[in-house]
């Protein structure tokens, strides 16, 4: 009895601030069904959703953010898992290559963006070097990256930083995986790609899927890097949305918040249904728990 | 070993990409002129050092409260952490899972709806654009890491010596501080340092639940960024990044210190 009262009492700081992380949810959620009694706004309504769902600013905003999220956390998944690999196989996942990957984790965004534009802008340092490999005879050569809708830039940003993490984030399991059952499938005679490729790798899904979670749903809902690279039209639905919370007229409130409310729901969801995928996928490789 | 020499060749290729960019953001700071397509800057100058240290903005203020922030945020976020991991690791009561959940919900709420709602809470406590209002938005921020962190060393570390302590006659108090602890540094330097820079790197949080009052060299960096003078950009750039990693080799040096001891004793 004693002891489960200490246990709640060591909880209660944890307790309040996920209090607090729980209202400040429901805050956003109120205010998008339009329940803002400050301004008068009492009965919850889901017009602001309709709206919001029905613009084509939003859906090119949406589709901006998926294909954004989508493409860097899959190259960066891959990129990473070939990183950590590396690591474990050439240096034993120790020493100063490990120390140095952590650096661009420690990078904050807009830092990289800054890394960006100093790199792939049409004068940046990949484009003089273009020029001096005679690729190219003018900046204007080489191709546009930064600012455009394609969003080129930004999903490179990304991979600087993802990369690194994926490879961080899996290399504990990785190193113990590949040191115990990936030595010991060598030693019954299989190459190292196949020991690579049927052992070690399945056996480090799960830290890979959920870096790939992870990485995902940050550039899912990341402000820094679309704001700072990206396009004017579309924008990142982060963004265009907080874009709409900074319009000067107050009763456009519940408009921005119910796209808040999708980015929210939006990220929620995706995060069940890749528990209820990887928890399958999983069993059926047999590398989860 | 044909396989190691691709491996080699990608490692070397992270290097290069990781490396890079810094080597650029240093020539970019002292470059006068560097056009297009010269790999070199072609003249150099002290320009972004002097509006850097005696410019428009007070760098030696935004240091300082970016400093006092992020140990303010490094300091709590992990004696949270400790306590929830001292709960999870060495009680036993119902809803384990939920709590582990808790620990890790603000890594899944997406950061614009937290900064924003969170902001919304803060106002009706009248902690919005207040350093305090901040603080505890950034402490909540790092809290998974540091709860992640000291988890794993408490749980690895167990109840057992400080149990023996009790045996012996030290009260509760004494037996943390004297037994657990120590063992427990390398793990409680990792958390300090992950939050301190979690903290220190805040853009977004800062200007929401800041309103604007609460000035850090994150938040100023950016402005300059989206400015068109890379020079002065990339300077602010180098002083924040040079600044965060000063302290995280510190951090580094102390962490290998403890585990020298460690293996001393």
């Amino acid at each position: 009895m004693r002891k489960k009262r200490t246990a709640c009492l060591l909880l209660l700081p944890l307790f309040a601030v996920t209090a607090l992380s729980l209202l400040a949810c429901g805050s956003v959620l109120a205010q998008s069904l339009g329940v803002i009694p400050a301004f008068g706004l009492e009965e919850p309504t889901l017009d602001y959703y309709r709206n919001a769902l029905t613009s084509p600013a939003f859906h090119s905003a949406l589709l901006v953010s998926l294909r954004v999220a989508l493409l860097s956390a899959l190259a960066a998944a891959s990129l990473g898992t070939v990183l950590c690999a590396a690591l474990v196989r050439v240096c034993r996942a120790r020493g100063a290559m490990v120390s140095l990957i952590r650096l661009p984790i420690l990078v904050p965004h807009t830092v990289t963006a800054l890394f960006a534009i100093l790199l792939l802008s049409q004068t940046g340092l990949v484009s003089r070097c273009a020029w001096a490999l005679g690729l190219i005879d003018d900046p204007g050569q080489f191709p546009q990256l930064l600012f455009t809708p394609g969003y080129g830039g930004t999903i490179l940003a990304y991979l600087w930083k993802e990369v690194p993490f994926v490879a961080y984030f899996t290399l504990a399991l990785m190193a113990g995986v590949s040191a115990t059952l990936g030595e010991a499938a060598e030693n019954l005679g299989a190459s190292p790609l196949r020991s690579f490729l049927t052992v070690t790798l399945p056996l480090s899904l799960p830290a890979v899927s959920q870096a790939f979670l992870i990485i995902f749903l940050f550039a899912f809902g990341g402000y820094e890097l679309p704001l700072l690279l990206g396009a004017t039209v579309p924008k990142a639905l982060p963004v265009y949305a907080h874009l709409a919370y900074m319009h000067p007229d107050l009763r456009q409130r519940p408009a921005a918040m119910a796209l808040y409310g999708v980015i929210l729901l939006l990220s929620a969801a995706m995060a069940a249904l890749y528990g209820l995928l990887t928890h399958r996928l999983l069993r059926k490789i047999g590398g989860g728990r | 070993m044909r396989r190691n020499v691709l491996l080699r060749l990608f490692l070397a290729a992270a290097v290069l990409c990781i490396l890079l960019p810094a080597a650029v953001l240093v020539l970019w700071s002292a470059a006068a002129r560097w056009s297009w397509p010269s790999l070199l800057p072609e003249r150099w100058s002290a320009r972004t050092v002097r509006e850097l240290l005696f410019g428009s903005q007070d760098l030696w203020r935004l240091l300082g409260s970016s400093m006092s922030l992020g140990s303010g945020a490094a300091g709590l976020s992990t004696l949270i952490g400790l306590l929830t991991a001292r709960a999870v690791s060495l009680y036993d009561f119902p809803g384990k899972g939920l709590v582990r959940f808790a620990g890790l919900l603000p890594l899944l709420i997406p950061g614009t709806v937290f900064a924003t709602g969170i902001h919304l809470v803060l106002l009706r406590l009248g902690l919005a654009d207040t350093a305090a209002g901040v603080l505890l938005v950034h402490v909540m921020t790092a809290l998974p890491y540091s709860i992640s962190i000291l988890t794993d060393v408490t749980a690895a570390l167990g109840g057992a010596l400080e149990e023996q302590a009790a045996v012996l006659g030290a009260g509760p108090v004494r037996a943390f501080f004297a037994i657990s602890l120590p063992e427990l540094m390398p793990g409680v330097l990792s958390s300090l340092s992950m939050a301190f820079i979690l903290s220190y790197s805040q853009y977004f949080t800062t200007l929401i639940v800041g309103g604007g009052r609460v000035k850090t060299l994150a938040l100023v960096m950016v402005p300059y960024i989206q400015g068109g003078d890379r020079s002065l950009a990339s300077v602010y750039a180098l002083a924040f990044t040079g600044s965060a990693l000063l302290v995280s080799a510190l951090f580094e040096a102390l962490i290998r210190h403890w585990q020298k001891r460690g293996d001393r004793l």
